[in-house]
C-alpha cells in the first residue's frame, strides 16, 4: 500500500502525539482532601493540571487516536497498489516528415528505454498513438520503412502524453517527458504553449537530425493564363520546367499528368468548372481562412487533406503517387468580383500550389519555442499528474466512517464523563 | 483512678501548679490566694484597729510596746473552680485518619484538669456537641476518670456553638479547648462578659501543622463542617492560602488579646504536657 500525499500521514502523526501529551497532563478535580481551614483558599476553578506518567481516560485517549488515524489514513489517499516506482517516463518519438533518419530515432529511443524506467511510448505525426509494449512498439517501427509525408503536431502528443502520464502517476512518485524530435517550427500551432503548460514539470528534449532542405523554389510548369482568377495569387511564381515543377490543371488529369507525377512532379487540379457558389462558406487551409462565396465539389476520400470546410469536411487533399502527388482541389467561385484579389484567397491558392510533402521545406522551431517547450523544474510530481483523473482507493470512505463513528463515540464519552465531573 | 493512655501525660504533669489569674473569690480552703484575708497563720500586714473589728486580733504584743492597737492581718486561700470547655465540631476531627488535633484537645483537657484537681480546684468538663456533654465542677477523686471516659467516648461531628457553653460555664475560670473555626466573634462576645464579671477565660487555640502547611500535591479542599465548599488547593492557591490563614491567626491572637482572654496557641506537634507547663507558667507569672 503506498499514500499519494503521505504528508498527511504525517500531521496526523504530530496530532496523535499532542493527544498522548494532552492525556499526560491530567486537567481533572483533584482527590478530595477534608481541611478545616478550606474557607481560606481562594475560591478559583475547581480544576486543575498536572503532568503524570500514564494517561488518562483511556478509552477516550484510544478514541481519539483512532479517529486521528483513520483520518490521516483517509486523507493521506492510500493506493493499494503492489508497489510504486521512483520515477516512470512518457517517451514522445517524432515519426513525422521531418524526421531525417527514422532509424536513428528508434535506436536513440532505444538508449532511453535502456536504463529501465517503465516507460510508455507515444508515437506521433500528425495525430499521437500511444503504443503498449515500447520495445516491441520500436521493433515494429524500425520494420516500417513506408515513405511519411505528414508533418508533426506537438500539441496532439503533448496531449497524449498528458493522458499518458496520468496513467502512470498511479504506480510512480514522478513522471519524465522525454521528446524525441527535430521540432519543426510547423510541429508547434497556437495551441501547444497552452497544451505544454499542462504538464507539471519539465521536458527532456532529444532534437533528432531534421530532413534537409530539399526542396527547389516552388514554380509553375506553365504560365497561368491572364483570364484565370487564379492569375494574380500567382503572378509571382516563375514558370519552369523540372522536378519542383508545379503542373495546374484547370480540366480532367491525362496520362501524361499521371507520368508528370511519378517523376516527382505535383499536380493541381483545379477544375474550372464546379456548382455555382449559393451561400457562405468557409475554408481553412493552415492558420489561413477564407470567408466567401465558395461552392462545394465533390468531397474526395483518399489523400491527406489540405483544406476543410468549417464543418470539417474535406476541400483540399493531396494523394501521393510516386515520388509525386495529385492535389485535388474541391472549390469553386465565381470568377467575377474582388475575392481573387483578396490576400487570404491567394495564401490559400499558393498554398494549394506548394510542392508534394511540404515538410521538405524544413524550420526549425525559434529558441524561445524550445525553452517554452523543455519548461524548467523538477519531473512532473504524481501527486500533481494524477488530479482528479487519480482514483480514490475504496478503503477511503470505510476509513471516513470510521473516524466519524469514533467521533461519535468520542462525543458519546466525553459528555458522559464532564457529567461525572460535574 | 484508670488513667488509661493518659497515664504517661498525667506523671508528666504531676507537681505543675496552675496559680490563679488573680485573687480569688472563693472561701473554700485551696491553693489560690483569696481576697478574703482571715485567721490563717500566713502573715499579711498590720492594720490600725477599727471600731468593730474583733478584739481577738488586735496584737497585743504591738500594743504593749506601742500602746497603739493593731490588727493583725493574714492572707487566706481559697479554691478556684475552673470548667474545660473541649471542642467537639467535625473541624477537630483532623487530619484523618489519625485525628491528631481531637487527640491532643483530649490530652490537654485530661492534663490542665489532673493539674487543676491537684490543687484541690473542683474541674468540670463541657463537650459541645448537639447535645452537649456536661460535667460540672467537682473536686472528688473520680472526676478525672469521668473526664477521661466523656472524652474518649465522644467523636468530633457537626459544627454546634462554643459560645453558649462559654456563657454558660459555672465556674470563674473557663478554658476553652478549640480550633477557632466556628463561632468566634460569639465566642469573644460571651469572654468579654464573663471577664468583666471577674472570671477569667483562657483560649487554647490548637492548629495542625497540616492546616499551617497543606499537602503539596493539588488537592480538593472540602471543609468537614460546610461540605459544599470545595475549594482546589493547587501551587498558587497554597501561596494565598498560606498568606490568608497567618494573617487570621494574627488577628485571632489580636483579638483575644484586646478582650483580655488569655490565648495561648498550640500546634498539634506539641506534646500535651509542654503546653500544660507553658501554660500555667504564664499564669504563674501573671499571677503574682
Amino acid at each position: 500500500m503506498t499514500f499519494l500525499v503521505p504528508w498527511a500521514l504525517v500531521v496526523g502523526a504530530l496530532g496523535m502525539a499532542g493527544v498522548v501529551v494532552l492525556h499526560l497532563v491530567a486537567r481533572q478535580r483533584p482527590a478530595a482532601y477534608l481541611l478545616p481551614t478550606t474557607r481560606f483558599i481562594p475560591d478559583r476553578r475547581t480544576l486543575v493540571s498536572r503532568i503524570t506518567t500514564r494517561p488518562r481516560d483511556l478509552l477516550l485517549l484510544l478514541l481519539r487516536l483512532v479517529l486521528l488515524a483513520s483520518a490521516a489514513a483517509a486523507f493521506a489517499r492510500p493506493v493499494l497498489s503492489p508497489s510504486r516506482a521512483p520515477r516512470a517516463r512518457v517517451l514522445l518519438l517524432d515519426r513525422s516528415a521531418d524526421v531525417a533518419n527514422a532509424a536513428d530515432a528508434i535506436a536513440r529511443a532505444r538508449a532511453v528505454l535502456a536504463d529501465g524506467v517503465p516507460t510508455q511510448l507515444i508515437a506521433f505525426d500528425s495525430a499521437a498513438v500511444l503504443v503498449g509494449d515500447a520495445t516491441r512498439a520500436l521493433d515494429s517501427l524500425a520494420r516500417d520503412t513506408a515513405h511519411v509525408v505528414r508533418a508533426g503536431s506537438l500539441s496532439a502528443a503533448l496531449i497524449s502524453a498528458r493522458r499518458a502520464g496520468a496513467s502512470l502517476a498511479v504506480t510512480a512518485d514522478s513522471v519524465e517527458l522525454v521528446l524525441e524530435s527535430p521540432v519543426a517550427a510547423r510541429a508547434l500551432d497556437a495551441a501547444t504553449d497552452s497544451v505544454r503548460a499542462r504538464w507539471p514539470g519539465r521536458i527532456g528534449i532529444v532534437r533528432l537530425s531534421a530532413r534537409s532542405d530539399t526542396a527547389a523554389t516552388p514554380m509553375l510548369e506553365r504560365a497561368v493564363s491572364t483570364d484565370d482568377p487564379l492569375a494574380p495569387a500567382l503572378a509571382g511564381m516563375r514558370v519552369g520546367t523540372g522536378a519542383a515543377a508545379i503542373r495546374l490543371r484547370r480540366t480532367a488529369l491525362d496520362a501524361r499528368d499521371s507520368a508528370f507525377v511519378r517523376g516527382g512532379g505535383a499536380v493541381v487540379r483545379w477544375d474550372s468548372a464546379g456548382p455555382m457558389p449559393d451561400r457562405a462558406e468557409a475554408l481553412a487551409m493552415g492558420d489561413d481562412v477564407l470567408v466567401a462565396m465558395l461552392g462545394r465539389g465533390v468531397p474526395l476520400a483518399r489523400g491527406r487533406t489540405i483544406a476543410r470546410w468549417s464543418d470539417g469536411a474535406t476541400a483540399v487533399v493531396e494523394e501521393p503517387i510516386g515520388a509525386g502527388c495529385i492535389r485535388t482541389v474541391a472549390v469553386s467561385f465565381t470568377p467575377a468580383g474582388d475575392l481573387p484579389l483578396r490576400p487570404a484567397f491567394q495564401r490559400i491558392v499558393r498554398g494549394v500550389m506548394s510542392p508534394c510533402d511540404a515538410a521538405t521545406v524544413f524550420a526549425p522551431a525559434d529558441e524561445a519555442a524550445l525553452g517554452r517547450l523543455r519548461g524548467t523544474g523538477a519531473l512532473a510530481s504524481a501527486a500533481v499528474m494524477a488530479g482528479d483523473d487519480r482514483r480514490s482507493s475504496p478503503i477511503v470512505p470505510w476509513l471516513l466512517g470510521l473516524s466519524l463513528a469514533c467521533a461519535l463515540g468520542e462525543l458519546a464519552v466525553r459528555t458522559r464523563s464532564t457529567r461525572e465531573l460535574a | 483512678m484508670t488513667a488509661g493512655p493518659y497515664g504517661a501525660l498525667l506523671d508528666s504533669v504531676r507537681g505543675v501548679r496552675w496559680p490563679a489569674a488573680r485573687r480569688v473569690s472563693g472561701a473554700t480552703l485551696g491553693a489560690h490566694p483569696s481576697k478574703l484575708r482571715g485567721n490563717s497563720s500566713e502573715f499579711s500586714e498590720f492594720r490600725p484597729y477599727r471600731q468593730g473589728d474583733d478584739p481577738r486580733r488586735v496584737d497585743w504584743r504591738l500594743l504593749a510596746r506601742s500602746d497603739r492597737a493593731y490588727v493583725r492581718l493574714t492572707t487566706d486561700r481559697a479554691t478556684l473552680r475552673t470548667a474545660i470547655l473541649v471542642d467537639a465540631s467535625a473541624s477537630m476531627a483532623f487530619p484523618r485518619p489519625e485525628l491528631t488535633k481531637w487527640v491532643r484537645a483530649r490530652e490537654i483537657a485530661v492534663a490542665l484538669a489532673a493539674v487543676a484537681h491537684a490543687e484541690t480546684d473542683p474541674v468540670g468538663l463541657t463537650i459541645s456537641g448537639a447535645p452537649a456533654f456536661t460535667l460540672t465542677p467537682r473536686a472528688r477523686r473520680s472526676v478525672i476518670v469521668e473526664m477521661i471516659r466523656a472524652l474518649d467516648g465522644t467523636t468530633p461531628s457537626g459544627s454546634a456553638a462554643l459560645a453558649p457553653l462559654v456563657t454558660g460555664a459555672r465556674a470563674p475560670r473557663v478554658v476553652v479547648i478549640t480550633d477557632l473555626l466556628g463561632d468566634l466573634d460569639d465566642i469573644m462576645a460571651a469572654a468579654k462578659l464573663r471577664i468583666a464579671a471577674g472570671g477569667e477565660v483562657i483560649v487554647v487555640h490548637l492548629v495542625a501543622p497540616e492546616e499551617i502547611d497543606p499537602p503539596d500535591e493539588a488537592l480538593l479542599a472540602v471543609d468537614p463542617e460546610q461540605p459544599r465548599m470545595r475549594r482546589t488547593l493547587d501551587g498558587a492557591g497554597r501561596r494565598e492560602y498560606q498568606r490568608a490563614f497567618a494573617a487570621w491567626l494574627d488577628d485571632t491572637s489580636t483579638a483575644c488579646r484586646a478582650a483580655r482572654v488569655r490565648y495561648v496557641r498550640a500546634e498539634t506537634s506539641e506534646p500535651a504536657a509542654h503546653l500544660v507547663r507553658r501554660l500555667a507558667g504564664e499564669a504563674g507569672v501573671r499571677g503574682r
